[in-house]
């Protein structure tokens, strides 16, 4: 009971400070900070594959797409389906959604899609999974682009009513936030991290090696299907370059700067990496230099892994009381593997 | 639930609040006595940037002239652009900071349908007009709403006015269709151009498909070789990036069929690619850069003595557009709200442009435009038809 | 019947292209595990190199030809040192994050120094100009690609297996550690390796830009994306089988899109990476891939 006190403590707050936010900011404002809540979504959900198992995945865009585009054809206005969608079958024709629920249902079937994704991929590891789940992202671009009677091909899915509110964005933050949390620092979260540093030697100690991988990666795939339908809900519309590679690029760039293996190093970096843009298209009018911002993000990235690789946070969480420190179960800093040719 | 599961919310809290502060300030521009601040929506990095980046120019060209002369109702007018960096999220970001933290009155730009159906609903709920420069899907105003405008005539006007040159001028009869599935405007072209040529009695042989982005068009140019029937035209639905390349491997392969095309031929890179391949090429688009008319020469003469290039394409005469009627509109409406612009452009009628003549007939907020067929011989773009739908 | 071997030429040449990305990105990987994402853009930078080269008046077509083979492959090196060589001995996945952050460092410096625009780019004389030999159609460019990469393949096997510095690459993607410990200069090895495979980028952006014609800023990112699928497979590791891995990719690409129905020509670029998913699945060594790599 007691150590629920400072969890309410904090909610209490971030309601407080959204309701602020809510009253006093323009809709500007509140963009970008809805948008914040989607990164940190985004962000800590593939922090599950990519920072506590080790599975590095570059195809969260994909799960995405699948939970955007489900979440809008569910949503959509009856008048918008009927201009639009004239071929659906006729029960989701008629029917419309509520947001929250079409939300739940995206991330479903995107957890859906990631089972079997999930057999075949995670046959892999390391350089080939990541090229197979950008595989798995061309793949399901080329088929958000050419399967016309649900996704209406390169035109897109429009007209789409603009739901994600900042508590909605936010509210996801917080559970997702709960969830890969109470996930991350339990015996789940150990047989996780005991993977990535040594799959052999987890699997010699009982670990299920294939079915933690597994169990991670379509909670991650869950969370960017949530993401996806927060994201189209804000834009109010969805096409195939909505989830293109730059997304996955983006999120990854808020993974690494916040630390891989960190919480709360997710968060801070999708909040940084949310705000930092911004700040850079202001600079980008005042120098009246265009592209500026994206050759400084690309820079910083690559400064980041020279200089800090192990993000801000590394695998360390950020506490009130100012103790930095690995706490007794979280992993220890992963260790710099030397690269052996057969490692792992 | 834990301590530091909470703290990492109260991390994210705090964050929120430093970001909160900083946007505490943002500027007014929609005052009485200031600059009349107009945004630009015009993405000069990406996908998007060949054809917007001289739209952008176009823009700027004319509030530049407005300006000289003395401005509107006095007041000067201010362009507010953003890039828009041919991303959605960014583009619907920007749009939202030129009304909310710019006080833009009224926004021009985009040439891209998609992402005016990203665009135009914001501006839409805040009541902000919205002039579209280059985006063609004929259905953008019904579907965004009445603070949407089109500066450029529909897909469907420029897809009937080339089918019926091609039926008609050229004497075409049976047709090879390849059309680019990544873009609105492309799958539209086509859909309007294959309606129009099978009612003009016309015969569809082929349709062929690719993507934009790719580069290799050998497999379906064999693929056409090998019909039986050879086509009198080759109808191919592409955006600028694409239109040197194919019209180049078509006629590297040995074709000589009469090419034709929509705006999205409308680029310098057609002659420069394809150089002669380049001949029998006809194309739809908003107007000839080359004609007498004095308005055309007029604007192409400023545009290459303030950028020391001519004008790129047609976007760039659509951005000019753009800029010259939502100042027209506010000059007619005597007043720089909104509100009133949006009541003024309705009634736009007989506006005298670049690009032709524009009217909003009733509620329609699409102008009924001439269309220009262009003939490409030598690589030089010659005037072919005019055509009033 | 001419019309399969229309397309199986046509196959041929785009895969020649994809050969020559193939063997720089199989080499790099082979010794350091790196997934180069830059590897493309190199290519791109090349293309660039060689457009200013032939815009610049009477300079022979030659040099065109040399000088982005030669000075991209300088940058290749550049790029390795200043990038690559700080993270030598950090996990895999940083080396991979990085080369992301140079691909779209290159990117936008090409957007922001030149032009986001496309431009055109065209060869002079006889190069591009078709012929037909037995009722399929070629350019002079064709058979240029393909000769040049299969001389390039025999030279480079050569150099790999008789000279000692390709010697010390080949034990240095067997163990890296091991050649380390035995006094092979690790980093000497892993710089020639960039040089070489950087310089064969360059040379494929003068090949893909005289085959297309138009070059910009983003060409560059998915032929690279493919080349890695042609070295997988092929093989990774292994020089022949990039460039049959190139081959295959290249004829499967063009027919997946020239023998299946029209409807099917959107999905191009997800059968490429279905095949990928499939080859790594059933052979994941490749065709002739025979060190052992990390992979499950």
């Amino acid at each position: 009971m007691r150590r629920a006190i400072p969890v309410l403590a904090g909610l209490v707050l971030l309601v407080a400070l959204l309701a602020l936010a809510d009253m006093s900011l323009n809709s500007y404002y509140l963009r970008i900070l809805g948008l914040m809540g989607i990164y940190i979504v985004l962000t800590v959900s593939l922090n599950l594959p990519n920072g506590f198992t080790g599975d590095f995945s570059l195809g969260h865009a994909a799960f995405m797409a699948v939970g955007g585009y489900c979440a809008a054809v569910l949503t959509m206005p009856l008048v918008s389906k009927e201009l639009l969608l004239t071929e659906l079958p006729t029960w989701l024709q008629e029917t419309v959604v509520p947001f929250p629920i079409a939300t739940v249902a995206g991330g479903l079937l995107a957890a859906l899609v990631a089972l079997p994704v999930g057999l075949v991929v995670l046959r892999l590891r390391g350089h080939y999974l990541a090229v197979a789940t950008i595989g798995l992202l061309i793949v399901v671009q080329g088929i958000a682009t050419n399967w016309d009677s649900v996704t209406r091909g390169a035109r897109g899915l429009s007209g789409l009513q603009p739901h994600t509110t900042l508590w909605w964005s936010f509210g996801w933050a917080v559970v997702t936030i709960f969830v890969v949390w109470r996930m991350a620092y339990s015996p789940f979260g150990r047989a996780m991290v005991s993977i990535r540093d040594d799959p052999l030697a987890a699997a010699c100690r009982g670990v299920r090696v294939f079915r933690t991988r597994l169990v991670a990666f379509i909670v991650s795939a869950f969370f960017a299907g949530v993401g996806g339908s927060l994201l189209a809900h804000q834009i109010t519309a969805v096409t195939p370059s909505t989830y293109s590679f730059d997304v996955t690029f983006l999120v990854i760039i808020m993974l690494v700067v916040g630390g891989m293996g960190s919480v709360t190093g997710s968060v801070i970096g999708a909040v940084i990496m949310t705000v930092v843009p911004v700040l850079l298209r202001d600079l980008e009018r005042e120098l009246d230099m265009v592209g500026t911002a994206q050759l400084v993000i690309a820079g910083a990235l690559i400064a980041f892994m020279i200089f800090r690789r192990q993000g801000l946070m590394g695998t360390r969480e950020f506490r009130l009381a100012g103790r930095f420190g690995p706490k007794a179960s979280s992993p220890s800093p992963a260790p710099d593997q030397s690269q052996t040719p057969t490692s792992s | 639930m834990n301590r530091t599961n909470a703290q990492a919310i109260v991390a994210a809290a705090g964050a929120m609040l430093l970001l909160a502060a900083c946007g505490g300030g943002g500027s007014e521009g929609g005052g009485e006595d200031g600059p009349i601040v107009i945004g630009a929506v015009y993405s000069v990095t990406g996908s998007q940037s060949s054809i917007d980046e001289p739209g952008l120019k176009g823009f700027e060209l004319a509030a530049k002239q407005i300006n000289e002369d003395g401005g509107v109702l006095g007041r000067d007018i201010e362009v507010s652009h953003v890039d828009a960096a041919s991303d959605q999220t960014t583009l619907t970001n920007v749009v939202s900071e030129l009304i909310d933290n710019d006080g833009a009155v009224a926004l021009g730009g985009i040439n891209d349908s998609t992402f005016a159906l990203a665009a135009g609903p914001i501006a839409q709920s805040s009541q902000v007009p919205f002039v579209v420069s280059g985006a063609t899907l004929p259905t953008l105003p019904e579907q965004i709403g009445d603070y949407f405008f089109m500066v450029p005539f529909g897909d469907d006007a420029q897809a009937f006015a080339i089918a019926d040159y091609g039926l008609n001028e050229l004497e075409g009869q049976t047709a090879w269709v390849l059309v680019d599935q990544a873009y609105d405007f492309t799958t539209a072209l086509n859909t309007f151009f294959q309606q129009r040529w099978e009612e003009g009695g016309g015969e569809i042989l082929l349709e062929d498909s690719y993507q934009s982005g790719d580069t290799d068009y050998s497999a379906q140019i064999a693929r056409l070789q090998d019909l039986e029937k050879q086509p009198d035209v080759l109808f191919v639905s592409a955006i600028p990036n694409e239109a040197g390349i194919i019209t180049k491997q078509i006629r590297d392969a040995g074709l000589t069929q009469p090419i034709l095309s929509g705006d999205g031929y409308d680029t310098p890179l057609l002659a420069d690619v394809a150089g002669e391949n380049a001949d029998d090429v006809y194309f739809s688009t908003h107007v000839s850069l080359d004609s007498d008319d004095e308005q055309v020469s007029g604007f192409v003469a400023a545009y290459e003595e303030e950028y020391g290039t001519k004008p790129e394409n047609a976007f760039a005469a659509l951005g000019y557009d753009t800029m010259n009627l939502i100042a027209d509109a506010i000059e007619r409406g005597e007043d720089a709200s909104s509100e009133a612009i949006r009541d003024a452009l309705a009634d736009t009628s007989g506006f005298d442009a670049v690009t032709g003549n524009i009217a909003y007939e009733g509620e329609s907020r699409k102008p009924t435009k001439s269309v220009t067929i262009i003939e490409v011989q030598d690589g030089v773009y010659e005037f072919a038809d005019e055509v009033t739908p | 019947m001419d019309y399969v071997l229309q397309q199986l030429a046509n196959g041929l040449a785009l895969g020649s292209i994809y050969a020559l990305l193939a063997i720089g990105l199989t080499m790099v990987y082979g010794i350091l595990r790196l997934i180069n994402f830059a590897h493309g853009d190199l290519m791109m930078l090349g293309a660039y190199l060689a457009a200013v080269v032939i815009g610049s008046a009477y300079i022979p077509i030659v040099l065109a030809v040399l000088v982005p083979t030669v000075v991209i492959g300088i940058a290749g090196l550049l790029v390795e040192r200043t990038a690559y060589k700080p993270l030598r001995g950090a996990p895999e996945v940083a080396m991979l994050i990085t080369s992301l952050g140079v691909s779209r460092l290159l990117q936008n410096s090409t957007v922001m120094g030149l032009s986001p625009q496309p431009r055109s780019f065209k060869l002079p004389g006889d190069l591009t100009t078709s012929f037909e030999i037995a009722g399929i159609r070629l350019t002079m460019l064709d058979l240029l690609t393909l000769g040049l990469v299969v001389v390039l393949m025999v030279g480079l096997s050569v150099f790999i297996n008789k000279s000692r510095t390709g010697m010390a690459m080949r034990a240095s993607s067997e163990n890296l550690q091991a050649a380390r410990l035995i006094g092979i200069n690790v980093n000497h090895v892993i710089g020639a390796a960039f040089v070489l495979g950087s310089a064969l980028a360059g040379l494929a952006g003068f090949l893909w830009a005289g085959r297309y014609g138009i070059i910009d800023p983003f060409m560059g990112f998915e032929p690279g994306l493919k080349a890695f699928v042609a070295a997988v497979i092929g093989g990774i590791g292994s020089i022949r089988g990039a460039v049959v891995g190139g081959m295959i990719l290249g004829v499967a690409e063009i027919g997946f899109v020239g023998f299946l129905p029209p409807e099917f020509s959107g999905f191009r670029d997800a059968f490429v990476f279905g095949l990928l998913l499939l080859v790594l699945l059933v052979r994941p060594n490749g065709l002739f891939g025979t060190s052992e790599v990390e992979r499950a």
